[in-house]
């Protein structure tokens, strides 16, 4: 199955503008948009998301907190995650893929390329 | 009537009578009870004890007669005593020997006797007979009877005796005991076979126990107690007392009180009988307490000890002698031995010698003069004069003496003290033949409080300097001060006065007129002493310094100067926070600057030393510094940043910089060097490290929303731009594509100074590696006009990091190109140099400017902003460039010629040579 419905989680509005039109009007995919992990929370089970892209440092709630929290709903609990930041440090990237990301996307990125990298990811860890 | 005979042994029987001890004693109910029986079974009227004395017979016990003795002759009992068996006279008034005896005709009338001998030791000593006034026969079993109450009587006269020796032992006992207990004395019974030992109470109680806390007792219970270091010399006496050496066992030794202290106790004992084999049985004995006595033998032997000793250490020879001529000694201390060579008993009561024959004989009579008029004069007599030592040799000595006198006034001894003051003398003799050799004045100067002064002693020079003689100033010296420079006068006054009233050293300068109108320099110096009579004694010298003088005060100039020099210096070094030092490794000699004291927060009344150096190292940068000293040994360059604990706790860091010159030139290995306190400069570093760090990630976050805007307008996928937008969006992802370059480097640089860049060191193939970077610049260089060739003369392969090699790569190739002039080229070539691999990118540009050569590889360094922002860059590139190098074991550096062009060397390390070797050099 292809990847359709994908949830971006990032504080910053205008990386969120940006990454919308990459996800939505480059690699047409249905995109649900959250500005931090709580509201993620609130609406990741209704949305029922194929893929969660989820930035790593935001206030109050980081991505890998978000991940956890988001890993307690059961229709979740398998859903590849992928994280994306700005810390490039390999002791860094090993530890988000311990917490179980299929994928680490460097700031900044490619929004033309975004859609095709985690379609391939998805492809690679969706069973 | 026929008196009894005295038996042949009379004497002895009176002796064994004298020996029962039953004469004229008190009666006896043992006795009384055995006639008052006899009489009963034998039913007579009359039953006696008799004990036949000298002249008389004596009843120690009668039944029915009144009288206590009669006399001998006409006793029956002295015929009984006669023969050993029963007398009987069974009627006296038909016996020829008692029919006309008074006791047979007068009362008791006795018709009838019979009397058993008593024996004692052996002797018949009287009888127990019965008497009637009736005729009558015993029959035999009436005289079994008697002779078995005569037993009965000769065992009770033996039982008595025992009864009557063993109270009067208990009494004894008693009494001794009661001693004992008087003088506090403890007792001991020892039996030496078996080891059974008693005690009395207070035995025990001298060691401050009681016999049932010591209990059970045997002679462990004393060994236990006794003072180890006693008991070989107790067990040595007694050992001599067993052998019959001594009389008694005597020992004084020490136990152990209760309480932990030592008591001293006497012991006393002796063996009192001895086993059938001559061994040694039973011994009884005594045990004082002797503490105090001992204290107080202790305390005598201390005090005398201490006499001694203050005698023996009093300098010089105490006496007492009497005033005659020979001074007959009645008392020397010993001292007097060294000095005469002849010991103190030799004089006292001239035993063997008088004093006076020691003395000198050109000093006696003056030394008698001078003491008989002090007595006369009751007054203390102060000599010198001379000892003839045994040797032959004279020794001076001063004696201070006094008489003692009796209430008539009249000399009874006289009392003083001899010192030898030889060493004395000579040493005057010498300190005259030395001040002759000065070339000032040694002398002596008093001042009385009304002004006046005086040179009591001054020695011959006072005529070169103040040109009088010694004799001219010696009562009077007040005129000489008016020869003093009039402008130094008061000084000189002053200097006097403030050292007579401090009694503190005087030392001055001033000018004096000697003889014409040029006055002379002098300079003096004394120290003070208060005399008796309210004067001040000053003992100096003073020497002439005119032509010193002149040199001093060229010398102040040059000190000035010097001074003034100096203390910029200071003040640059002290402003820099740099301080110097200076070692000696031949001799460990160190010196410190005042600032190194201030860096280190050390007083600077501190010795310098390695070792207090070595212990200010924080502990991590230990190695570090013992590296860098290693490296100067080789290179004699010491060059080390680090951190050092100051006392106070607080860690400084420090620039260390230290050079050793060449060996030959330098024989004492000194080593000269700074120290710089960098703390700020350092802190600021890692302020800005971690400023940058914060700010790399801070910056991507918009420059992410940036980028990736700017990529989707020119990806045309949201709509076509007009050509001016476009060429706009161009110019903005161009400069957004540097910002990002810049972060990247910012980052990097931050991830290899903290050490956290990790690195894939692998064997690389050299020309690949040179051929991938050509690769990936080839457009960049194209745009430039400046074309790249590789030159290898073999295949080197590199111990590397493949994408930080190319990193290394990309940079200088880029910088090359950058700098290059259009149509020009840039050449890539390899060398081998034993174990490293050099790479060398070499262009033709304007070269680097001299004076910014030696900050190529700073961070930020760059030659003028306009020349960066022209060519492009972020001012990391060659900083980067030669963290990595070194990273990877290599090292980068570069030569450059102003106009004639720069080449960079890339070291690495060699991992080997691959085979086919391509010579010639690669157009591309």
């Amino acid at each position: 199955m292809a990847l359709e419905r994908v949830m971006h989680v990032e504080d910053d509005e205008s990386i969120r503008a940006v990454a919308e039109i990459a996800l939505t009007d480059v690699a047409g995919f249905t995109l649900l948009s959250c500005e931090s992990g709580q509201s993620a929370l609130a609406q990741a089970e209704a949305f029922a998301p194929q893929l969660i892209l989820l930035d790593v440092m935001m206030p109050q709630m980081d991505g890998l907190q978000t991940l956890a929290a988001l890993r307690q709903i059961p229709a979740l609990a398998k859903t590849p995650v992928v994280f994306m930041t700005a810390k490039i440090q390999q002791a860094e990237k090993q530890r988000y893929l311990d917490a179980g990301a299929v994928g680490i996307i460097e700031k900044p990125f490619e929004p033309m390329e975004l859609g095709d990298t985690l379609s391939q990811l998805y492809q690679q860890h969706s069973v | 009537m026929q008196s009894p005979v005295k038996p042949e042994n009379e004497t002895l029987r009176l002796q064994a009578l004298s020996d029962a001890a039953l004469l004229d004693t008190e009666a006896d109910p043992r006795f009384d009870r055995l006639t008052h029986l006899v009489k009963q079974c034998l039913h007579t009227d009359i039953v006696l004890i008799s004990l036949v004395d000298i002249e008389r017979q004596w009843f120690k016990s009668r039944q029915g007669l009144d009288a206590c003795e009669t006399g001998r002759d006409i006793s029956f009992c002295g015929h009984a005593i006669l023969a050993s068996d029963i007398f009987e006279v069974p009627d006296a008034s038909l016996d020829s020997r008692f029919v006309d005896n008074p006791l047979v005709t007068g009362a008791p009338f006795i018709r009838f006797y019979a009397g058993a001998p008593l024996h004692f030791n052996g002797q018949r000593i009287g009888t127990l007979c019965i008497i009637e006034p009736h005729p009558r026969q015993l029959t035999a079993t009436e005289r079994q009877i008697l002779r078995s109450f005569a037993d009965a009587v000769e065992q009770e006269i033996s039982d008595r005796l025992q009864e009557q020796a063993h109270s009067q032992l208990a009494a004894s006992e008693l009494m001794y005991r009661s001693v004992l207990e008087g003088t506090r004395i403890g007792t001991w019974q020892w039996n030496v076979q078996t080891g059974e030992t008693i005690f009395n109470e207070r035995w025990a109680e001298i060691v401050g126990y009681t016999l049932n806390e010591l209990g059970p007792i045997d002679i462990n219970t004393w060994l236990k107690l006794a003072h180890p270091d006693d008991l070989v010399e107790s067990g040595r006496l007694l050992e001599q007392h067993f052998a019959g050496q001594s009389p008694f066992y005597d020992c004084k030794c020490r136990m152990q009180h209760k309480d932990g202290h030592w008591v001293w106790v006497h012991d006393r004992g002796r063996v009192i009988n001895w086993t059938e084999d001559g061994k040694p049985l039973m011994m009884y004995g005594t045990h004082a307490d002797i503490t105090e006595q001992k204290q107080a033998e202790q305390d005598l032997k201390a005090s005398r000890d201490q006499f001694q000793a203050l005698v023996a250490n009093i300098p010089g020879i105490t006496y007492r002698c009497k005033a005659d001529k020979d001074w007959t000694m009645l008392f020397m201390s010993g001292s007097i031995d060294p000095l005469s060579g002849y010991p103190a008993s030799d004089f006292i009561n001239n035993s063997i010698r008088s004093y006076a024959s020691v003395i000198h004989p050109e000093d006696q009579s003056r030394l008698e003069l001078d003491v008989n008029s002090a007595i006369a004069e009751k007054r203390n007599w102060l000599l010198q004069y001379r000892v003839l030592h045994k040797d032959g040799t004279t020794r001076w000595v001063e004696e201070r003496g006094q008489a003692e006198y009796n209430e008539d006034g009249e000399v009874i001894c006289l009392d003083g003290f001899i010192l030898d003051i030889t060493e004395e003398k000579s040493l005057k003799q010498q300190l005259l033949k030395l001040t002759s050799q000065l070339p000032g004045v040694v002398y002596q100067y008093q001042q009385w409080p009304d002004g006046r002064a005086a040179f009591p002693y001054a020695s011959d020079n006072i005529k070169k300097i103040y040109g009088v003689s010694a004799e001219d100033v010696k009562h009077d010296a007040t005129f000489l001060f008016s020869k003093m420079h009039p402008d130094d006068l008061q000084g000189l006054a002053q200097s006097i006065e403030q050292s007579a009233n401090n009694l503190s050293v005087w030392q001055h300068q001033y000018r004096f007129f000697s003889n014409d109108s040029h006055p002379v320099w002098l300079s003096g110096s004394a120290t003070p002493e208060r005399m008796p009579d309210g004067s001040t004694l000053w003992h100096g010298y003073i020497e002439d310094i005119t032509a010193k003088k002149k040199h001093y005060l060229e010398l102040e100039r040059l000190n000035k100067e010097y001074r003034l020099s100096q203390q910029r210096l200071d003040i640059a070094s002290e402003t820099a926070q740099m301080g110097f030092w200076q070692a000696s490794l031949k001799t460990g000699e160190l010196w410190w600057s005042p600032v190194i004291y201030q860096i280190f927060g050390l007083e600077e009344s501190v010795v310098p030393s390695v070792a207090l150096f070595k212990s200010t190292l924080h502990p991590d940068d230990r190695q570090l510094v013992a590296n860098s000293e290693q490296k100067a040994l080789e290179t004699g360059l010491h060059d080390v940043v680090h951190r050092i604990i100051r006392p106070d706790g607080s860690i400084r860091w420090v620039h260390e910089l230290a050079k050793m010159l060449p060996e030959e030139q330098n024989p004492q290995q000194i080593m000269v060097g700074s120290v710089q306190d960098v703390t700020e400069r350092i802190e600021l570093q890692q302020l800005k490290d971690q400023f940058i760090s914060t700010v790399s990630h801070e910056l991507r976050t918009p420059l992410t929303a940036i980028k990736g805007a700017l990529s989707l307008l020119n990806s045309n996928k949201l709509g076509q731009a007009p050509d001016a937008m476009h060429r706009l969006l161009n110019i903005a992802s161009s400069n957004s594509e540097r910002l990002a370059q810049l972060i990247n480097d910012l980052l990097d640089m931050e991830k290899l100074i903290a050490g956290k860049m990790p690195f894939d060191i692998q064997p690389l193939p050299v020309v690949a590696e040179l051929q991938q970077a050509v690769d990936n610049l080839q457009p960049f260089a194209m745009q430039h006009h400046v074309d790249l060739v590789i030159e290898v003369s073999n295949t080197p392969i590199v111990l590397a990091d493949a994408l930080r090699l190319q990193q290394v790569l990309t940079n200088l190739l880029s910088n090359a190109i950058k700098f290059s002039p259009a149509g020009s080229e840039v050449k890539l070539v390899t060398q081998q140099q034993e174990d490293k691999v050099q790479i060398i990118v070499s262009d033709k540009g304007a070269g680097i400017a001299q004076e910014f050569q030696h900050r190529v590889f700073e961070r930020f360094a760059q030659a003028d902003g306009s020349n960066q922002r022209q060519k492009g860059g972020t001012g990391l590139g060659l900083a980067i460039c030669k963290e990595l190098v070194q990273q990877m074991q290599g090292s980068i550096n570069f030569s450059s010629q102003p106009g004639v062009g720069t080449s960079f060397v890339v070291s690495l390390p060699i991992a080997g040579i691959a085979l086919s070797a391509d010579n010639k050099g690669v157009n591309v």
